[in-house]
């Protein structure tokens, strides 16, 4: 009986623990960005007891993050919306139809996972250029896309392929075309799968900073990742300006993850957890 | 349902609403992706290239000034593989356990437990950097105020602790996600079977032993192959703390890096030798692919059905 | 199922149409009816200087605009480079010294620039020039703007209080100066070992008093001598020599907390060159500091003060603007900007009639003119990779932790640069 609570205790700190290492942090982030920047050198957790809002009225005027946000929101909606439609049809495809290509074109799809945007940098680059779309949101938008298709679609093929068949008749029998299948009966019915295809890309693309670096080169596309990494050089002696603007950059993501935190982890670990 | 039974009219459909993707991915990472080892056998100019080279550029891979900075960089790579599969792992597990174990509360801890795991790692290294300052970090701060004087290093400075310090951010940034992962491994298990084990007078021990990590498998399959694949590509976080040389002296450095170098040039000149940093990259590529079909293969073994 | 397909095809269609008009409205830059210049720099430090020229040369040329866009220091090259590679490289572009930018300039990214196109080049001397040429052809592709010379910082106050009385002007005399400093219970050196690059300027200042400053430069550029010379290994061994005075944890103190050391008075000393100056005073504007050229090795051995240009503005040889980004280059090769630089960075500037009235200033001016000795690394061997400082910047990193020799590290230097360098090839 003993043991049993004592485990049992045991766990539970565990996870206080664990809580307090994950928040700690996070909280000396949150506070010393409303902080005077002369004050750090006395005390660095001191309570910021007359909260210095004018930290991040610097970041968004001087540190230009109006514009990098605004960028980052085109950059990461655009490529939802390349991937989702693309994702939307493969998937359909792929998950309930038999035709003979249909392995070996979701083996084609599925090895795009291996290969990582970095590796082939320099011909994307050099690919770009020749298209003209360097320095453009869109060419960025379609280097993502093309980077979270595999997953995208292996996770929509999977939920078209659990809808019952049946549906497809009916459909069929009632007059719909193929298009009207996919749009008007199964499309609503994987909304779920869409989100998670939603979070999972969406936030690997919010967070990056390499492919904006190699990309983008004028200071007016630059997106919030990339902005950051100038932005701290300019400000890496201001401590309370500069955790202002990691505050800034961080905080989209932490409070949508707050609001749906179900959602995000599902859709986080969609592609390794199974079912 | 059968393709053949459709009509004309429906098949284009299908082949419309297929192309797309196919054609994204296709342009966008299979054609760089062959290009770039393409790059390998040639001569380069800067970004012009030049005649064909054969494997000269492997060649030169291996040897001055290039050999040096590559094993340095393997070395670390292949030494961050295993202490991130053997921290992150296990702790992992006892998280996931403990959430497991916990019927209150069990949705807030497992918030906050993967809460780092959304935070971007630009945000992660620079609000460790600032951390970390050997002077001015609250890290410091505390370890000299509990009076370890000794202990409060230039952890993100100094050769030898700069690679064992960026693991642990790394660690704090993702350990909520085989956490996550195993969690759902264990709620997978179906509840019968534990229960029977403990009428039977089984210990938590021994269920967790004899029942749980067999059937956790899978979870560690996926974590094992992503683990390897993460490490062998390692560059966020480096990049963003240690710089593209591997700071201090190289001791962050990682093959990534190496590539990015070969690629771009580094600091002080702008010279960069793009064939052998596709060669490099090459090799990263098979290790990888090599790696992860290799490990699918050998833990698939490992599985055992519900 | 026809009524359908044309639906369909309505659809696919307009998606195309919507796409062809969306991409060039994401695309494009807002239309302007004046024409804009970009200008990038790897001088964060100074963004607000250079933003307050940018405001007196647009009052003075209406319809010209520029933007300053400063990047991170040891990102800059790469941004360039890529820009550059991507056609979309900035009108102006500050440009590394000497072998720095050497490949760039080489591949026609940069305009050559001629006296006609800017007379101020016609009054600066050939080495200064130097700074900007190609390294395969020697045209001039950048107006350099500033002469850089290393030496070492004091605070007289803090010197003052440890019993310091004289300056010191060798070496025996700054180490005892040193221990003077922390026996009062006070930190002597600033300077650090978290940065590659600082660290080699701080064996720039030191160092030529021990390998023979400018006789010593031409011998290894001829091939005469090597870099495992005696005397350059105890040039690397005096740096190794300052690490007892440096601040604890010296390993891993970054570029601006050492900096900040000193403009915030906590350490007596900083070894660097003349353009912290203006970082100091702008961490800390009452900061009195002192100047004194790097002390001889012994006693009536000679002083060097590693002097170099460093920097330079060129403009993109793709740009669209090129009367305009000419105009804006006249600009930064004024007299009246070169009177901004010293005034209100403390940078030396090249061009000639400029007033130095800041003491400091004065002293390092007149230190360079006197005493100077070319920056050995940057302005001999810079050309090609593995440059000598590929290897010294961590190597310095090493040397002060002890994990390699002077010894060593000389070799290191020595085999690089024998590597690509043709007078050295084959010697060791």
């Amino acid at each position: 009986m003993i043991a049993v609570l004592t485990s049992k205790l045991f766990f539970r700190a565990v996870l206080v623990i664990n809580a307090i290492l994950v928040l700690l942090p996070v909280f000396f982030l949150f506070n010393s960005a409303l902080r005077e920047t002369n004050s750090f050198a006395s005390n660095p957790f001191a309570l910021a007891r007359d909260p210095h809002w004018e930290n991040f009225q610097q970041v968004w005027s001087d540190g230009e993050f109006a514009s990098y946000l605004k960028n980052s929101i085109i950059v990461t909606g655009g490529s939802l919306v390349v991937i989702l439609i693309c994702a939307l049809g493969a998937g359909f495809i792929l998950g309930r139809y038999n035709f003979k290509g249909n392995a070996i074109i979701f083996g084609f799809i599925l090895t795009g996972m291996l290969i990582p945007a970095k590796l082939a940098i320099l011909p994307l680059f050099i690919q770009l250029k020749w298209m003209n779309l360097l320095d453009s949101h869109i060419g960025l938008i379609l280097v993502y896309a093309s980077g979270a298709l595999p997953a995208a679609v292996f996770i929509m093929s999977g939920f078209f392929r659990s809808l019952p068949s049946d549906l497809d008749n009916a459909a069929r029998i009632d007059g719909a075309s193929e298009f009207q299948l996919l749009t008007r009966v199964l499309a609503p019915l994987v909304r779920p799968g869409m989100a998670i295809v939603a979070i999972y890309s969406a936030i690997p693309i919010w967070n990056d900073f390499f492919l904006p670096l190699v990309f983008l080169q004028s200071p007016e596309n630059k997106t919030i990742m990339q902005g950051l990494t100038v932005f701290f050089g300019q400000y890496a002696s201001q401590w309370g300006v500069l955790f202002a603007g990691l505050t800034m950059a961080a905080l989209p993501l932490i409070v949508l993850y707050l609001v749906l935190s179900e959602q995000f982890i599902k859709g986080l670990t969609a592609g390794a957890v199974k079912g | 349902m059968s393709v053949s039974g459709l009509k004309r009219e429906q098949r284009k459909y299908i082949a419309f609403l297929l192309a797309p993707a196919i054609l994204v991915i296709l342009v966008f990472t299979t054609v760089p992706a062959v290009t770039t080892l393409s790059y390998a056998f040639f001569k380069w100019e800067g970004f012009q290239r030049g005649g064909f080279a054969g494997l000269a550029n492997f060649q030169r891979l291996f040897e001055y000034p290039f050999k040096d900075q590559f094993l340095m960089a393997l070395r670390h790579n292949v030494l961050v593989f295993i202490a991130i599969m053997i921290l992150q792992t296990s702790f992992g597990l006892l998280i996931a356990y403990s959430l497991f174990q916990l019927k209150r509360g069990q949705r807030f801890f497992r918030t906050v437990t993967f809460l780092p795991v959304i935070f971007s790692l630009v945000v992660v290294g620079y609000m460790w950097q600032v951390m970390l300052d050997p002077y001015y970090g609250p890290i410091n701060m505390i370890i000299n105020d509990l009076g370890f004087e000794s202990f409060a290093k230039p952890w993100l400075g100094s050769t030898s602790t700069a690679l064992p310090t960026l693991v642990f951010i790394n660690l704090w940034r993702w350990v909520g996600f085989p956490a996550i992962i195993f969690l759902a491994g264990l709620n997978a298990i179906n509840q019968e079977y534990l229960e029977a084990a403990r009428i039977d007078g089984a210990t938590e021990g021994q269920i967790f032993r004899k029942i749980m990590f067999p059937l956790l498998a899978p979870s560690m399959t996926i974590i094992t192959i992503l683990t390897f694949i993460g490490a062998f590509e390692w560059f966020d976080l480096p990049f963003v703390l240690g710089g593209s040389n591997g700071n201090p002296a190289g001791a962050t450095d990682t093959l990534a890096l190496m590539f990015y170098r070969l690629s771009f040039g580094s600091v002080d000149s702008n010279a960069n030798e793009v064939g052998v940093g596709s060669a490099l990259g090459v090799f990263i590529f098979v290790i990888v692919g090599l790696g992860a079909a290799v490990g699918q293969h050998l833990l698939r073994k490992r599985e055992v059905e519900q | 199922m026809k009524i359908a397909s044309r639906r369909f095809r309505g659809l696919v269609a307009a998606a195309v149409a919507v796409s062809a008009i969306a991409v060039p409205v994401i695309t494009a830059l807002p239309a302007s009816a004046n024409t804009e210049l970009t200008f990038w720099s790897w001088r964060t430090e100074d963004k607000a200087f250079y933003e307050g020229q940018v405001a007196k040369f647009e009052a003075k040329n209406p319809g010209i605009k520029v933007k300053f866009t400063p990047y991170l220091n040891t990102d800059y090259n790469a941004i360039v480079s890529t820009a550059l590679t991507a056609g979309k490289g900035p009108d102006i572009i500050q440009m590394r010294p000497y072998g720095g930018m050497a490949n760039l300039s080489d591949a026609g990214n940069f305009l050559a620039l001629t006296t006609k196109d800017v007379p101020a080049l016609g009054k600066l001397q050939a080495g200064i020039l130097a700074g900007a040429q190609g390294y395969l052809d020697k045209k001039q592709y950048g107006y350099p703007y500033a002469i850089s010379a290393m030496g070492i910082f004091y605070n007289p106050d803090m010197l003052a209080m440890a019993g310091v009385k004289a300056l010191p002007t060798n070496w025996d005399q700054l180490m005892n100066a040193f221990k003077k400093v922390k026996a009062a219970g006070m930190l002597p050196l600033g300077n650090a070992g978290g940065n590659g690059p600082a660290l080699e300027q701080l064996h720039a200042s030191v160092g030529p008093t021990f390998y023979g400053g400018t006789q010593f430069f031409n011998d290894v550029a001829a091939g005469k001598k090597t870099f495992t010379d005696k005397a350059y290994v105890a040039s690397l061994k005096a740096v190794k020599d300052l690490v007892p005075y440096m601040p604890a944890g010296f390993e891993g103190i970054d570029y601006n907390t050492a900096r900040g050391l000193f403009a915030n008075e906590k350490a007596a000393f900083y070894i660097g060159g003349n353009y912290e100056l203006g970082y100091f005073r702008s961490l800390n504007p009452s900061l009195q500091a002192g100047w004194i050229p790097p002390v001889a090795k012994v006693p009536g051995a000679k002083k060097y003060v590693s002097t170099w240009a460093d920097g330079a503005y060129a403009i993109n040889a793709k740009t669209a603007n090129k009367a305009a980004a000419l105009k804006f280059l006249n600009f930064l090769a004024s007299k009246d900007f070169g009177q901004a630089l010293v005034d209100e960075i403390a940078f030396i500037p090249t061009a000639p009639y400029v007033k130095i009235t800041d003491p400091v200033v004065k002293a390092i001016n007149s230190g360079r003119s006197s005493l100077g000795t070319p920056f050995l690394n940057v302005v001999g061997f810079r050309y090609a990779t593995p440059t000598s400082s590929n290897i010294l910047q961590p190597g310095f990193q090493k040397l002060i932790t002890g994990a390699i020799t002077p010894e060593q590290l000389a070799k290191d230097v020595q085999t690089a640069v024998a590597s690509w360098y043709a007078p050295q090839k084959g010697k060791s």
